[in-house]
Order: C-alpha cells, then sequence, then structure tokens
C-alpha cells in the first residue's frame, strides 16, 4: 500500500503510475458522497447475516432492450444495495427488483419491492413481489394490455402467494400454528411494499406510455429533460408532524382497489423507480441528491456497476437499503 | 437540503442538581455524558442520527448543553454544578419550550424528527406547589404534538409516588418506565447505572429504527443492572 492515499471517507485510492510506472493497468474505484458522508459510511463493518448466508449484499443489472432490427429501443439498469444499517447490525437486504420483457416484445414490466423491516422473513416477500409478481405480471399482458388490466386481481395474487410462502416458511421453522394464523400475524413476519410499472416499448410520437401501480411507499419518478424530477404518487410522510414509519404492505391487500397512474417517457428523459432508501434522501428531487442524481443519470451509465455505485452513494444518517431501476428511451434514427 | 429529509432521533437529559446533589452523585452526573460520547463513538449508524441535549435543575433550569451531535468537534461538555432547590416546574417548561424550538428548527433544516426522549433524574422531591408541577407536566405531555417519551428515574430520597405520575406515556403499546435506586445501593453508583441504561436504550432504539420502529426502547427488566428496578405505572396507585 506504498504510496496510496485514504480519502476523507474511506476509500483508497492508489496512484497507480506512481507505484510503478511497468504497470500494464489502470482504472480506480472510488465511492460517491452527496455532502456530508456521515460517520457511518466510513466507520460500519459490514458484518454478514447469520440466517441469510445467500442473500447477496448487492445485485445488478445493466442491459440494453433491442428491436426486431437488433436496433436499441431503450437501455436499463438497476441495483439493489444493502444499506449500512443492515451491513452495521448483521442482517439481510430486504429490498428487491425484478424486470422482464414480455414474450411478445410490447412491454417492458419493471418491479420493485422493500420488505417491511420489523418482519424477520420480509426479504422473502420481497423477492416474491418483486421476481414473481413481474414474471405473473409480464404472462397476463399477453392477453390483456395495461389499460385493462385487472390491477386488484393481480395484487390480491401476488399477496397470496406472500402468505402461502410465509405459512410455509413459518412451518418449517416449527411454528405450530402457522396454518391458523390471520394474514395479519403472517404479515408481521413478511411483508413488503411493491411498485410496478409497465412500459409501452412501442412509442406514440417518441414518448413510451408508463402505468405504475403501488401498494406501500416505494415510489416511481420520471426525470424529466432540464434535470426535474416528477414523481408520479405522492411524496410520503410531508405535513406530517414526527416521522412515523407506517407502511401499506402486502400480503396485506389495500382496502381500495389499485388505481394506476399513468405517464409517458420519452428519449432524453428517464423513469426510475426506486424504494425509500434512495427516494428519501431524493426527497422532492430539488436537493442535493436530485442534482446529484440528474447529473449522473441524465444519460444511461455505462454499466450496471457503475449505477449501483451512484445508487450506493452515502449520505449521512440514509442508511437502509436502496434499490432503483432505471429505464432510458432511445431515440430512433 | 430543503427537500431532504434525514431522520433524527432527539435525547434530552434532564438532571436534578439541588443541594443534596453535592459529592458523588455530582461526580457521577458529570460523568455521565463523557459515557454517552464513548458509546456513540463505538455505533456510527446511531451517531449520525443521535442529537443529545442536557437541562439542569435547581431552583432554576438551565440548558446546559443544547441539543447537539455530540460527536461534533466543536462541542464541549458542561461542567454540572450544584445549586438550589428543586424545581420540576422550571425543568418541565425549559423542557418543553427546548423541545418546540428544537425541532421547529430541525424540521427548517429539512430532517424529520423522531419522538423526543427524555430521561429524568432527580434525587428528592419536588419544592414547587403540587399543582404548580404537575400543570408544567401536564403542558410538557398533553395537547402538546411533539409530546416526549419520559423516563423518570429515582435515586437516594426520589419519591417513587411522585416519579411514578412523570412516566409518558403512562399506558399503551408504547408506555414508558421508571427507574429506581433499590434500598441500600450507593446513589452515586445508581446514577452511574441509570446513565447504563440511557446509554443502552439509546443503541437499542437505533437498531429498532433500522429495523423499522420509530420510538424509544427501554431494556428489558432481566438486563437491568442489579440495584436498579424498572417499574410501570401501575406499580404506585
Amino acid at each position: 500500500m506504498a504510496g496510496s492515499t485514504e480519502t476523507h471517507h474511506g476509500a483508497v485510492a492508489v496512484p497507480v503510475a506512481d507505484a510503478d510506472p511497468t504497470a500494464d493497468w489502470r482504472g480506480q474505484f472510488e465511492s460517491f458522497a452527496v455532502g456530508e458522508p456521515g460517520r457511518a459510511a466510513s466507520l460500519v463493518v459490514p458484518v454478514p447475516d447469520p440466517d441469510g448466508w445467500d442473500r447477496r449484499d448487492t445485485v445488478l443489472d445493466g442491459v440494453a432492450l433491442l428491436d426486431g432490427a437488433k436496433k436499441r429501443v431503450a437501455e436499463v439498469r438497476a441495483a439493489s444495495v444493502r444499506g449500512l444499517s443492515h451491513r452495521a447490525y448483521g442482517t439481510v437486504r430486504q429490498d428487491e427488483y425484478g424486470f422482464r420483457r414480455t414474450s411478445d416484445g410490447r412491454h417492458l414490466v419493471i418491479g420493485v419491492a422493500d420488505g417491511v423491516s420489523s418482519g424477520k422473513h420480509s426479504h422473502r416477500a420481497a423477492l416474491i413481489a418483486a421476481r414473481k409478481g413481474v414474471e405473473m405480471l409480464a404472462r397476463a399482458l399477453r392477453s390483456t394490455g395495461p389499460e385493462t388490466f385487472p390491477w386488484a386481481d393481480f395484487v390480491r395474487a401476488v399477496a397470496n402467494r406472500i402468505e402461502r410462502s410465509g405459512r410455509d416458511r413459518l412451518i418449517t421453522k416449527g411454528v405450530a400454528d402457522a396454518e391458523g394464523m390471520s394474514v395479519r400475524e403472517v404479515a408481521e413476519h413478511l411483508a413488503t411494499t411493491v411498485l410496478y410499472a409497465v412500459v409501452d416499448l412501442v412509442p406514440v410520437n417518441g414518448a413510451h406510455d408508463v402505468h405504475v401501480v403501488s401498494v406501500g411507499d416505494t415510489s416511481a419518478w420520471v426525470l424529466r429533460a432540464g434535470g426535474r424530477w416528477e414523481p408520479l404518487e405522492a411524496v410520503k410522510n410531508d405535513g406530517a408532524e414526527l416521522h412515523s414509519s407506517s407502511v401499506q404492505a402486502l400480503p396485506m391487500v389495500p382496502g381500495t382497489a389499485p388505481v394506476p397512474v399513468r405517464t409517458t417517457v420519452a428519449p432524453g428523459e428517464a423513469l426510475v423507480v426506486m424504494t425509500d432508501g434512495i427516494g428519501d434522501p431524493l426527497g422532492h428531487g430539488t436537493g442535493a441528491v436530485g442534482r446529484f442524481l440528474t447529473d449522473v443519470w441524465s444519460t444511461p451509465p455505462a454499466s450496471g456497476l457503475e449505477f449501483a455505485a451512484h445508487v450506493g452513494f452515502s449520505r449521512k444518517s440514509f442508511d437502509d437499503d436502496r434499490t432503483a431501476v432505471a429505464f432510458w428511451p432511445v431515440a430512433r434514427a | 437540503m430543503e427537500s431532504e429529509k434525514a431522520k433524527l432521533l432527539p435525547f434530552y437529559l434532564v438532571i436534578d442538581v439541588s443541594v443534596s446533589m453535592t459529592g458523588d452523585k455530582l461526580k457521577q452526573a458529570n460523568a455521565i455524558m463523557p459515557a454517552v460520547v464513548d458509546a456513540l463513538a463505538d455505533a456510527p449508524i446511531l451517531s449520525d442520527k443521535v442529537r443529545f441535549g442536557v437541562i439542569d435543575f435547581g431552583s432554576d433550569a438551565q440548558v446546559r448543553l443544547p441539543l447537539c451531535d455530540l460527536l461534533d468537534e466543536n462541542v464541549s461538555l458542561p461542567a454540572l454544578t450544584v445549586r438550589g432547590a428543586t424545581s420540576f416546574a422550571a425543568a418541565f417548561r425549559l423542557l418543553r419550550a427546548e423541545i418546540e424550538s428544537n425541532v421547529k428548527q430541525l424540521k427548517a433544516d429539512g430532517f424529520q424528527v423522531h419522538r423526543p426522549a427524555v430521561f429524568f433524574i432527580s434525587d428528592g422531591d419536588p419544592t414547587d406547589r403540587e399543582d404548580d408541577w404537575r400543570g408544567a407536566f401536564a403542558e410538557l405531555t398533553e395537547n402538546f404534538p411533539i409530546y416526549p417519551n419520559f423516563v423518570p428515574c429515582g435515586v437516594d430520597d426520589a419519591n417513587p409516588k411522585i416519579l411514578a405520575n412523570l412516566i409518558h406515556p403512562a399506558t399503551g403499546p408504547k408506555a414508558m418506565q421508571m427507574y429506581l435506586m433499590q434500598n441500600g445501593q450507593n446513589p452515586a453508583d445508581a446514577i452511574a447505572m441509570i446513565a447504563e441504561i440511557l446509554i443502552s436504550s439509546m443503541l437499542a432504539s437505533g437498531q429498532s429504527i433500522a429495523q423499522g420502529g420509530s420510538g424509544l426502547l427501554l431494556p428489558d427488566k432481566q438486563d437491568l443492572p442489579s440495584g436498579i428496578s424498572a417499574h410501570s405505572s401501575e406499580d404506585f396507585v
């Protein structure tokens, strides 16, 4: 490590040329920080969850979607990063994402889920909602378009799967009365918020139609040209006297049927679906984090790895799991 | 910062410095703040979120450490000294004013604020008229949306029947507790033990926030230091 320098938040930047002028490699990694990174960013010692060895700390993707002529229709980046507090306390990442294109190539389906922290098995709820939910939704879209889609039935079906999985898990864990529990009791062990976005990959006048349905406080945004962050759902906790952590979450099914929010996203813009780990520091999108994400996401980052590094920026006291899936339409030549 | 909302957890220590606190009790009272600093230095997740303030009270009440980030290098810890009588009413009134202005300021600075937690330590009876301290406590806890979670702690000659009135909330799922020095215990040691309870509550609450909770978590009864007992409001009717 001779010649290395420690930066203010602990990342070690190695000046390659000084170390060995004949070395035939280059590159460096330095993590992102917005404003004051906080003590946790450099001092947290990440430890594993003794019950979660196969639960990855960070997952990421970076892909392009092509049309029949192998031309790019859109770029997709996704990352789910375990939060500093979960790293410090040795608990698994409870966020999850899923995305897939329908088999007819017409739609991209995105799911982002945030397992409710108080449930020991909530990451399983998030997995089902994000991955299985997206699979179910993509399959169902072959017969019905998003305009006429039976969203309430779909959300209920996802909830049922989570509930079933929860009971099975509890039975495996030796909980005698797992079958007799109410859904509310099951939800104390595993629950998740989820947001689904369905993007029409065939643009109308250049713009892609987007349908968004959510349960709980996961949010969808469009990063408009000029760097304006436009939320597709009400921003949470506005006007509350003190912070409250209560959320709507599956397998509890909302009392009112979910109503899709519609928008469009065009080349030069991005649709970003995110959990509150990144939505909270983004706030209304007008502060330092909004500026940062505008700067780095006005065009698609080069790779999923780079996108994950953006998602994992440090900022004092924001230590929750972070997940984002972003969609950038590509202009047709 | 105008739109981003970091979550903060305000903790207040409100401590009796009436003349009866002279000697080892005062020495232990002064040891509380450095102990909290040490605990926070080892808990970076928590130390990014906790704000800590100290109010002392004798005949009057004074803010000795304005609510702050204890690990901030510009913070210097005050030295508590004894003065006068034991005015609970003055302490409650000043605490209410502090909470109101601190929370207002933190929110103006763009923070989300968890419900404040108060550890109140006394070694004797209030010297105010009963209707006076009761009235001041009611103003702190009733019709005040940012009322604190209030944990009274009694050592030496503190009267459990009086302190039990200060447990807030007294009932419900988020009910607080009262901590009392057990008979025969050295009161100065008891103050050090109460400091331990304060610190473990702080650590547990930080972990609870990480797990989606938002309240003050007090230690389980079996985890209390020996020499201290925990009581709910029903224990003294």
